[in-house]
């Protein structure tokens, strides 16, 4: 039997596995920059950290039988999320820690 | 392991129809009408998700690095404003890698839907550029720090 080009084509489920993997990492990063910042900045921390399990629980239940509406703001509450994350860190860069030392 | 049924319903599609994998991704199969929109295969669209997804980690380490300079570093001798200089654009392009993989999403998946070419990404020449000026404005720092 011939093999198909595409590996996907044998196990095609591996595509939503990979996807949800993805998904995992992503929460994970968001967890390891909380983390990162709670030593710093406790609250902004804590924020991040907190949208943690939110970003997990998105990947949790994506499902390639979702509808595109429901996809897209999955992703745009994603893109939110990390906006968000840039707006505490600018904040934090200026306001907390980093202004004393500015001084 | 979980498997899903890739088939949307009336539409059919799988990857051979789409073009792929005797072709590009995307690109325009045997039965494409020019101009009609249908659901592609889930694995294209996945496949644009988890591209979507590697950019906002991207985006993240983006925010930390540029955090941990303006928090962790030392202040540089005689450049009181180096750190927030370094710092703060790599938190700036962080935000502006994630909006613009949103905005990258959204086009590649109507490309997928009117199995027409994948538009070609911009994120990379923004990531290039931005690194590429913040490790020339470090030099720049660092020389000045070692003149004072």
């Amino acid at each position: 039997m011939a093999l198909p080009e595409d590996p996907e084509d044998l196990s095609p489920g591996t595509a939503a596995e990979r996807t949800r993997l993805a998904w995992e990492r992503t929460a994970i990063a968001f967890g390891a920059v909380g983390l990162a910042m709670l030593r710093e900045e406790p609250v902004a921390g804590a924020l991040v950290l907190a949208a943690t399990p939110l970003i997990w629980a998105l990947g949790r239940y994506v499902s390639s039988a979702a509808p595109p509406e429901q996809r897209s703001r999955r992703l745009l509450l994603v893109t939110v999320a990390v906006t968000g994350v840039a707006v505490v860190a600018v904040v934090a860069a200026f306001v907390g820690h980093g202004l004393t030392r500015f001084r | 392991m979980v498997r899903e049924d890739f088939r949307r319903p009336g539409g059919g599609a799988t990857s051979s129809q789409h073009g792929h994998p005797d072709g590009e991704p995307g690109a325009p199969g045997p039965a494409a009408v020019p101009g009609a929109e249908e659901e592609p295969d889930a694995r294209f669209t996945l496949a644009n998700e988890r591209t979507f997804l590697a950019w906002n980690r991207t985006a993240l380490a983006l925010v930390v690095a540029g955090l941990g300079i303006v928090q962790l570093l030392p202040p540089f001798p005689g450049v009181p404003w180096g750190r927030h200089a370094l710092g703060v654009p790599l938190i700036v392009l962080g935000a502006a890698v994630s909006v613009t993989a949103y905005w990258e999403w959204r086009r590649t998946q109507t490309a997928l839907r009117r199995s027409a070419p994948i538009p070609q990404s911009v994120l990379p020449r923004i990531l290039v550029l931005t690194i590429t000026g913040v490790a020339a404005l470090s030099a720049v720092v660092l020389l000045v720090s070692a003149v004072r």
